[in-house]
């Protein structure tokens, strides 16, 4: 009996040292690199999940400059980001919408200051089949045709009589999302609430979690209706549609995004602490890379739409890099 | 036909084998084997499903980029060559130091004290009640309790010790049930023989109970184990990291990232299930990053179910 126990723990022994040994020898590399300035320090982000990736992407880059800087990011939503932000657990919270009143006075309580730095743009892009006849919707068309009245409605025209009668199949992206909440956010929230209903979508449409399946079903019906990212509609071989936000129709694309003229949008902001900038010359040497080369290249590379050149402009000349 | 040789006569063969294969016999009976075959079948059909989806959904990255993909690290695109689950393995592999250093030992010695010390009085049935509830709190909970007690007290920094202990925690009531019944199946006869030839209650522990129990032990502490590195609810309330996890430079053995930020295996596949709305290659990553987590976790209970099967053999 006990010369079994002792094989058994030879044996659990063995394992761990083949697991330690294993996962030792995938984990030193990145240490080898040279360091041109000696600038060391650590900068935690923390914020908007769809904001994340950018601020990743500008680390990535940020790390061939200062490989002794480490930039941390994480993302479990702008308002749990603002929350930490302002207790000063973090120095950078990003955000996928301007910062609320009520979590500035609580970042004023703590004596936090911060600066407001617009990164980029995430536009949602309305499309239906090259064959369509549909050229501009207006929000009041995208929530009769989307919202939950349209629940049930298998044309056009049942959805909305202004529309043609023709058979609307609906693609879009499923309800764990980014895409679906802010398009809920952005044009179904206000008339929903006008309405009485509940702001979502209705139920029997055809959501999918991968665009290039979304993109497929539009391809596959003549009078398809849609939504997806922009960037991703962008390359792809389908119509996309007019939006009409109140100031007539805008056909989307980087220039009528980044001007916010098209209207189903939003802005993309971090917020810097202004303390800790000052302090550490690591976040704010991240934060001049993050305006210069960020704003040019980290954007695009993630799939969002970068600021239009003025708005560039304004945006390192407010930070003052 | 196995009747057939009992009688020459053809047509009592014919009766009898009527008699007991005709339709209709024993309906209810076997409608019933049916059902339970159909529940099976269900189950199976249902696991297999996910694991052809989740194979075929990884493959491409696991065929492409095997090793590469084992010491890679979090990226913001799946197009990245440094894409991997290298940081996810490492922090999950500390995870279950913190668990195998501190629910074995304190699980199995208070099943060691409850089995064999305790006396039974309202207070220990309390404790008893108490363990088994324990065990079945969602783990969402020990969530909050790991964030309150680990994260909150050092300013909101989320560390691998504060997901290491949370996870430990959580599974310590598994340890102390599945080790009490281990040492509850302990034959009394080993206890009173041992007593009467004068052992101390601590020899009989040592040389008798401890490794009759052994094999118990050990099923019940891996399964609990495979469980801790599984779960990703309290690591997401602790704050593991989700985008981006700086190079450390140091090697998995440093002592440092134990009050460091971290990441584990679950929170990596979420993360990357998440991101594959905005770029589709995290799909077949977070597909592959499963199936590594499937793999080691398929691995562990068969060496549980091994283990226990050699020493019930051995034993009988």
């Amino acid at each position: 009996m006990t010369r079994g126990i002792r094989r058994l723990l030879q044996l659990l022994a063995l394992m761990m040292t083949l697991s330690l040994v294993a996962a030792a020898c995938g984990s030193d590399s990145d240490d080898t690199a040279t360091d041109d300035s000696g600038l060391t320090g650590d900068v935690f982000i923390s914020g908007s999940s769809t904001v994340a990736p950018i601020s990743t992407r500008v680390a990535e880059l940020f790390e061939d400059v200062e490989p002794g800087v480490r930039v941390d990011v994480e993302g479990p939503g702008t308002g749990d980001g603002f929350k930490k932000f302002c207790s000063g657990e973090t120095d950078i919270s990003d955000a996928s919408r301007q910062i609320k009143d009520a979590e500035a006075e609580d970042c004023a309580a703590n004596g936090i200051e911060f600066t407001e730095i617009l990164v980029g743009i995430d536009g949602i892009a309305v499309m239906s089949n090259s064959n369509s006849p549909i050229e501009c919707l207006t929000f009041e068309n995208l929530f009769n045709l989307i919202g939950p009245n349209g629940e049930g409605a298998s044309t056009w025209a049942a959805a909305d009589s202004s529309l043609p009668d023709a058979p609307l199949d609906i693609f879009g992206p499923g309800a764990e999302s980014g895409t679906y909440d802010s398009f809920i956010e952005i044009v179904l929230e206000d008339l929903a609430e006008e309405a009485g209903v509940e702001a979502t979508t209705r139920t029997d449409y055809n959501p999918s979690a991968e665009d290039n399946l979304i993109l497929q079903g539009i391809q596959s019906s003549d009078t398809s209706l849609g939504w997806v990212g922009f960037a991703f509609a962008e390359s792809a071989d389908v119509k996309l549609i007019e939006v009409d936000g109140g100031d007539g129709c805008i056909a989307p694309n980087a220039d009528t995004i980044a001007s916010n003229e098209y209207p189903i949008s939003r802005n993309l902001y971090i917020y810097v602490n202004d303390g800790k900038a000052a302090e550490n010359p690591a976040l704010q040497a991240y934060v001049d890379f993050y305006v210069a080369d960020g704003l040019d290249i980290a954007v695009g590379e993630v799939g969002y739409v970068p600021l239009a050149d003025d708005s560039k402009a304004e945006v390192r000349a407010a930070w003052g890099s | 036909m196995a009747l057939s040789t009992i009688g020459g006569n053809g047509r009592t063969t014919a009766r009898v084998d009527a008699e007991i294969y005709r339709q209709g016999r024993d309906l209810k009976g076997r409608g019933f084997q049916y059902l339970l075959l159909s529940a099976l079948f269900l189950a199976s059909l249902f696991l297999i499903t996910l694991l052809i989806q989740v194979l075929t959904d990884g493959w491409p990255v696991l065929s492409e980029r095997f090793v590469d993909f084992f010491t890679g690290t979090l990226r913001s695109r799946s197009s990245d060559d440094a894409l991997g689950i290298g940081q996810g393995l490492a922090g999950t592999f500390w995870i279950a130091i913190f668990v195998i250093a501190l629910s074995f030992p304190i699980g199995i010695a208070a099943a060691v004290y409850l089995e064999e010390y305790a006396s039974e009085n309202f207070i220990t049935s309390v404790i008893d009640v108490a363990i088994r509830n324990l065990a079945g709190v969602p783990s969402v909970v020990y969530g909050l309790l790991g964030l309150a007690l680990f994260v909150a007290t050092r300013d909101g920094n989320s560390t691998l010790f504060a997901g290491g202990v949370t996870l430990a925690i959580l599974v310590l009531p598994i340890v102390v049930i599945t080790a009490a019944e281990a040492i509850r199946a302990v034959p009394s006869s080993l206890r009173e023989g041992a007593y009467g030839v004068g052992a101390t209650q601590w020899d009989v522990i040592r040389t008798q109970i401890l490794p009759y129990a052994a094999p118990g032990i050990l099923t019940g502490t891996l399964l609990s184990l495979a469980r801790a590195i599984g779960e990703a609810a309290p690591l997401i309330l602790v704050g593991a990291i989700t985008d981006r996890l700086a190079p450390r430079g140091d090697g998995l053995l440093s002592l440092d990232q134990i009050f460091d930020r971290f990441t584990a295996m679950p929170i990596v596949i979420v993360g990357w299930v998440q991101e594959s709305g905005r770029d589709q290659g995290f799909g077949p990553a977070a597909g592959a990053a499963i199936v590594v987590l499937l793999v080691f976790v398929i691995l562990m209970n068969s060496i549980a179910v091994t283990l226990r099967n050699r020493f019930e053999k051995k034993r009988g």
